[in-house]
């Protein structure tokens, strides 16, 4: 996946000048995680900069070059440090648009890695979306497979307004896959259906989807044909796709690494509450991280949701 | 030969200490294969091999610490640089970020579907945790409510109409008892009575007709049961509100001229309800035969529907068994069924002396809708009178 970002950096700044990369690390060292490698050696360091260690910096240079006519992509370099960077966020990039009225807009794309599993110290393995997506005019995505991230990497930059890209860093290398480097952007804002079924609808993002994936592979196995989606664009809800899943499937299960308590997966919770209550034929369960702070790593796996975890949920959505 | 520096490892580490090396001087490597854990200040780390070749020499040994920038390992490469894009190492990441040789094989659609799918079984949920604990099936409900939606009314409905509810089943089970399915006169005994229990506002009103003039004969051959016959006839042209039938839905009583008596008859199978044709105009040996016939009918199970239809009032004379008083159970579409209890001694006041006298205990129940207290009263107070002759 890691690579599959890098080529999608390469393609946009190839064919758009006007793209730039920031953040630390970026150039010389090609990324925390080598999401940026070998882009500088290209394309020179006015359009990839190094930046010192200030994250309010990194944003706040990036909402002034957006108002200027760039398009830059920065890079947090793990979820856990891009809080100073909320107040450039929230105070302006999010509302460059309503703030001018129209006459500016805020093409940044804040790309930071996301989630834990990779052994790594204390701020490194966060899930902390659910603060991004209640800020409005902020768009949330994340993918979770090469593909997606080439394809949606490139929708992001081409976005005319600002997108946050959560990355979920035990993917970078987990998996192989082909992509054609061929500049085709996935649509932002929908979900994408992974598997179908008709036993139950399983949402995830991120990560997670893998565990998802390896869980319905368990549950075949008892005869539960379960459906997946990737809600893929975190906010907005592609509420339709999950709305119409779950009239076909009856059953709903959340799955998400963030902590449970106000997450997004309350949001989708209450957008079936709201709008697809009659269709439910058991109660919604969800399975997320505790509400806890994300441990040191020898416990990671303990909060990660496990399949084990996955499967209980949905047989007791089947059970209910 | 290639000399690989030990590098910042994304956190401005200074240095770093060598825990345990996973390649030997003279082995042959290839680039991404672990190479070396090393701790720094926050993490183990493991560096995978940066170049592919064989091994020249380890700089450090386990339990040294190696300044950034210092040489660690040098590779002697064995052929040109492979072919393709360079690899690019993990080597500064901060953790260990897992990765494989896995080939994901994925398909992945995104078009939303044209048209919601058929929903199937949508109910309100408080219906659908009804259902489920009545053991009902949602699917065998039918949806009253928008696009077919089950609401809690569907449910009761569903349930009321369903068979033995699903407890009584489970009490049989544990008793190890067959349920005897109700069926001919008994069955028919529950719906009329269901009925009319949710249709008729029932009123009774009980008195006794003093019979001692009768004399102890009187009772022989079924003369109770034509004396009363002929006592309601009788009442019938003083008080004819009560030989009538009420239209609920019309809102209407049809006041009627005959009088078909239904007489209740106990029988192994069940209670039947015979009825004798215009009593009002047939002599005392033609209501005997009559009824003799009736009730040899419904021991002997012989009774059509015909014998069956259509009272304009109904007599139980309950009284040969057991029981004074009772609150006999109007049936519906007629408004009103007189009880008599069992005749006895009464000590009754006969002038300013207490007397022995043969009483008969009387129950008229009515259909209060229909049929006024008044009217009942007179209904009951003509059949008294004529019962309290001698002849």
């Amino acid at each position: 996946m890691v690579e599959a970002i890098a080529m999608a950096h390469a393609w946009e700044m190839q064919a758009d000048p006007c793209v730039v990369v920031i953040g630390q690390d970026v150039g010389a060292n090609g990324g925390v995680f080598r999401a940026t490698a070998g882009l500088q050696q290209r394309f020179g360091s006015d359009r990839v900069q190094d930046t010192p260690l200030a994250e309010a910096m990194i944003a706040g240079m990036s909402v002034g070059m957006a108002a200027q006519g760039l398009r830059p992509v920065a890079e947090i370099q793990f979820m856990g440090f891009i809080y100073p960077a909320l107040d450039q966020i929230i105070n302006h990039m999010s509302r460059m648009r309503y703030r001018t009225r129209g006459r500016l807009s805020c093409p940044v794309v804040i790309r930071t890695p996301h989630g834990g599993g990779i052994h790594a110290p204390e701020h490194h393995s966060e899930s902390t979306e659910s603060l991004l997506c209640h800020i409005p005019g902020i768009r949330v995505v994340s993918p979770s497979s090469p593909a997606r991230a080439y394809g949606l990497l490139l929708a992001a930059i081409r976005d005319p307004d600002p997108v946050v890209f959560l990355e979920p860093a035990r993917l970078y290398r987990a998996v192989r896959q082909e992509v054609a480097d061929d500049g085709r952007a996935l649509p932002l804002d929908v979900c994408f259906t992974l598997r179908e079924g008709g036993d139950v609808t399983i949402v995830t993002w991120g990560a997670m989807t893998a565990d998802v994936l390896r869980a319905v592979l368990e549950l075949d196995k008892d005869g539960v044909s379960a459906e997946v989606l990737d809600l893929a664009t975190l906010s907005p809800i592609d509420s339709g796709t999950i709305l119409a899943s779950v009239a076909k499937t009856g059953r709903l299960v959340i799955v998400h690494e963030a902590a449970r308590n106000v997450g997004v997966g309350a949001e989708i919770a209450a957008l079936v509450a709201e709008h697809g209550l009659y269709d439910l034929q058991a109660p919604i369960q969800r399975v997320a991280g505790y509400d806890t702070i994300m441990p040191l790593f020898k416990l990671e796996q303990e909060y990660i949701p496990s399949v084990r975890r996955i499967v209980d949920a949905v047989q007791a959505t089947l059970a209910a | 030969m290639t000399t690989f520096k030990l590098p910042d490892l994304g956190e401005g580490l200074a240095e770093a200490e060598i825990i345990a090396w996973h390649v030997t001087v003279g082995e042959t490597v290839s680039v991404d294969q672990p190479m070396v854990s090393v701790e720094t200040a926050k993490a183990v780390v493991d560096l995978p091999v940066p170049f592919s070749g064989v091994v020249e020499r380890l700089h450090a040994a386990p339990g040294d610490i190696v300044p950034t920038g210092a040489p660690l390992i040098e590779v002697a490469a064995v052929m040109a640089e492979s072919s393709g894009p360079a690899r690019t190492a993990a080597s500064t990441v901060v953790g260990k970020v897992p990765s494989s040789e896995e080939e994901l094989i994925e398909t992945f659609s995104y078009s939303r579907p044209a048209a919601a799918a058929q929903a199937r079984g949508r109910a309100v949920p408080v219906a659908r945790a009804l259902a489920k604990r009545l053991g009902l099936e949602l699917g065998a409900v039918d949806g009253s409510g928008p696009g077919g939606l089950i609401t809690l009314d569907d449910v009761l409905a569903r349930a009321n109409v369903g068979a033995t509810p699903p407890a009584i089943a489970k009490m049989a089970a544990r008793a190890q008892i067959a349920p005897q399915p109700l069926r001919g006169a008994r069955r028919a005994m529950a719906q009329t009575m269901t009925l009319a229990r949710d249709q008729i506002a029932l009123s009774t009103v009980c008195d006794d007709a003093d019979i001692e003039v009768w004399g102890t004969s009187g009772g022989q051959g079924g003369g109770y049961t034509l004396r009363l016959m002929r006592a309601m006839a009788r009442a019938c042209v003083i008080e004819p509100a009560l030989n009538a039938w009420y239209d609920a839905k019309e809102n209407a009583r049809l006041l009627l001229e005959h009088v078909d008596l239904g007489v209740a008859v106990d029988t192994p199978g069940g209670l039947l309800v015979p009825v004798l044709r215009n009593i009002q105009a047939k002599s005392p040996e033609e209501l005997r035969a009559a009824l003799v016939a009736q009730k040899a009918a419904a021991h002997e199970r012989a009774l059509t529907g015909e014998d069956l239809r259509d009272f304009t009032l109904m007599l139980s004379n309950f009284g040969t068994l057991a029981g004074r008083y009772g609150i006999p159970q109007v049936v519906p579409p007629a408004v009103a069924i007189l009880g008599a209890g069992k005749v006895r001694r009464e000590a009754v006041v006969v002038g300013e002396r207490v007397a022995a006298h043969l009483c008969m205990p009387l129950s008229l129940s009515f259909d209060h809708r229909c049929v006024t207290g008044g009217e009942a009263c007179r209904f009951l107070a003509a059949v008294i009178a004529d019962l309290e002759l001698a002849e």
